[in-house]
């Protein structure tokens, strides 16, 4: 086997067959501006799906369609087989956990609270018992406690784990977000261009991450991103958006060598 | 003697201010508004209070089903007036609870009266004996219980902020609505306890100061005494509450009887301000407020 093959085989091993979300005829307008035109695609269970396109594309409004922010016009969602609208929060308990473009952390609250709340939908007991730190409540509270210290220990931050997250520099900010996500355990993780305003060190870094998380606890990612090499260099299988409407998909390989994703990145004389 | 006396009273009566600057702090920690409606629940609730007790229902019967009444417009403000706003800037939300207050102010006294009503729960406002006799102090019986039922609540109300599930979930509200709806915090029931919440603060401190100064139309004014503690205290800290509360009421009580005689008397009414002005200028977040974090 040489080494392409391989890879390709391992990457067999780790994508299911099994669809874990397939978007179908999406259609999102904001007023007159036709946001999404029509978008359909899949995502496997087990790979990294990405989307790309230019700015405007619509590649943040489709990531928030599929975890319930804006509800589309038309066309459908289907989630582990199962379709319906979901709001923001319903879609976090089913186990759909997101990043945000502009960062979103609680930047008064320390990196181990901001990553504690990733768990709270974990927490059963109510907060009476809590309040009283008592029997199960206890327990409960300190098993979610190591799930978090696993992911501060996974994401390298462990130095940080008091600061509160607003005086944290933007890189480490940004793995701060990725782990509140990581901590809620999910089994779809969105990211919305996360390696946006990061320098080289920083971009590799987290892309170390997002392919262990993928790799070590299997989870499916969908990411939204600027930068087409690093892209390329770590998604299975790439769409790529242009004025609202999906102009490609398919393996990066493909979509590098398909004719409308460089007229779109390049422009076109018309 | 005299002084210690002045000193303990101010400081009871500073629990009193606490309480209510209790309310606003619960409102502006999860959610980021300042809630100019407070003064109004104070009058919504001490109002019902005391309707409930003028039927004839038991004291502890009466607070309860206040304490329900303030859920429902919990409920309400929620699903009427919040949800449509979310997301929109603090400074829209905070026109809404202007708005909210005189409304508030209209409904109380239009489904109650705005007659003056004698409040008795049952503590009287005479000196405690026993500490007489045993230090020769004049304490007021009611200050020292009101100022015991303040600090449970306080006590309550720290742990459920600072060790529970949902007290992490308000602190989060308050720091950015998007980020917590995506971990699966439902916004709407974070707003409904939170607003609950602050209705039973509401409650304690409405049932307090309606005993002691009859509940009537200017229990929504107390509220501006609550003021000069949050800017003091910092308006996102339970702890900050209390002790401004105290230093102010120690504070105003102590300055009333050295510094009043020099200029006339009647600074207390003007003194915390004063105070507060002057902590501005050494700590602009107030004592407890969460250190202002700025990257440029």
């Amino acid at each position: 086997m040489t080494a392409t093959e391989e890879i390709q085989s391992a990457a067999d091993q780790r994508i299911s067959d099994e669809v874990l979300m397939s978007v179908r005829n999406i259609r999102l307008s904001f007023g007159g501006v036709k946001a999404l035109r029509d978008v359909s695609f899949d995502i496997a269970k087990g790979e990294i799906r990405a989307i790309i396109g230019p700015n405007g594309a619509g590649k943040t409004s489709m990531l928030n369609v599929i975890n319930g922010v804006y509800h589309p016009q038309e066309g459908t969602i289907f989630y582990k087989g199962k379709t319906g609208l979901m709001k923001p929060h319903e879609a976090a308990t089913k186990g759909i956990s997101r990043t945000f473009q502009n960062l979103a952390l609680f930047r008064g609250m320390t990196t181990l609270d901001n990553i504690m709340t990733g768990r709270n939908m974990k927490i059963k007991r109510n907060f009476l018992w809590q309040a009283l730190r008592w029997g199960p409540a206890q327990r409960e509270e300190s098993e979610n406690r190591e799930a978090v210290e696993r992911v501060i220990g996974f994401l390298e931050i462990e130095s940080i784990r008091k600061t509160p997250v607003g005086r944290l520099p933007y890189g480490l900010q940004k793995r701060v977000e990725l782990g509140r996500a990581l901590a809620a355990e999910p089994e779809l993780l969105l990211l919305d261009e996360p390696m946006s305003g990061m320098n080289v060190e920083e971009k590799e870094d987290m892309c170390r991450f997002i392919l262990d998380v993928n790799d070590e606890f299997g989870t499916t990612i969908c990411l939204i991103e600027h930068d087409m090499s690093v892209v390329m260099d770590i998604s299975d299988r790439v769409v790529v958006l242009d004025y609202g409407s999906k102009i490609a998909d398919g393996t990066p390989n493909e979509v590098r060598a398909n004719q409308a994703v460089i007229d779109a990145y390049l422009g076109v004389s018309h | 003697m005299f002084v210690l006396e002045v000193f303990i009273s101010g400081l009871l009566s500073g629990v009193m201010y606490s309480l209510v600057a209790l309310g606003f702090v619960l409102i502006f920690k999860a959610s980021g508004v300042f809630n100019f409606a407070q003064g109004a629940m104070v009058l919504l609730a001490a109002l019902t209070f005391v309707r409930f007790i003028e039927m004839g229902i038991p004291l502890w019967l009466a607070a309860i089903m206040t304490f329900g009444v303030m859920i429902v417009l919990a409920i309400f403000i929620e699903r009427f007036l919040l949800r449509p706003l979310v997301n929109q800037p603090l400074i829209t939300l905070f026109m809404l609870t202007i708005g909210l207050n005189y409304f508030l102010e209209g409904l109380a006294q239009a489904v109650w009266d705005a007659e003056v009503h004698g409040l008795d729960i049952g503590i009287e406002d005479v000196p405690w004996v026993g500490l007489e006799q045993a230090t020769g102090l004049l304490i007021s019986m009611f200050d020292v219980i009101s100022a015991l039922i303040a600090m449970g609540l306080v006590i309550i109300l720290s742990i459920v902020f600072n060790k529970t599930k949902v007290g992490r979930a308000l602190r989060a509200v308050s720091n950015d609505h998007q980020a917590a709806m995506s971990v699966g915090i439902p916004l709407n029931r974070i707003w409904v306890i939170v607003w609950a919440m602050s209705g039973l603060v509401a409650l304690v401190a409405g049932a307090l100061w309606g005993t002691r100064l009859g509940v009537q139309f200017s229990l929504s004014i107390v509220a501006l005494k609550a003021l000069p503690v949050l800017i003091l205290g910092g308006f996102n800290s339970i702890m900050g509450a209390i002790v401004a509360g105290l230093i102010i009421g120690a504070s105003e009580k102590l300055g009333e009887v050295f510094l009043g005689p020099y200029v006339g008397g009647g600074i207390e009414s003007f003194f915390p301000y004063v105070l507060a002005m002057m902590v501005l200028f050494w700590r602009p977040q107030g004592l407890f407020g969460d250190v202002i974090i700025e990257r440029v």
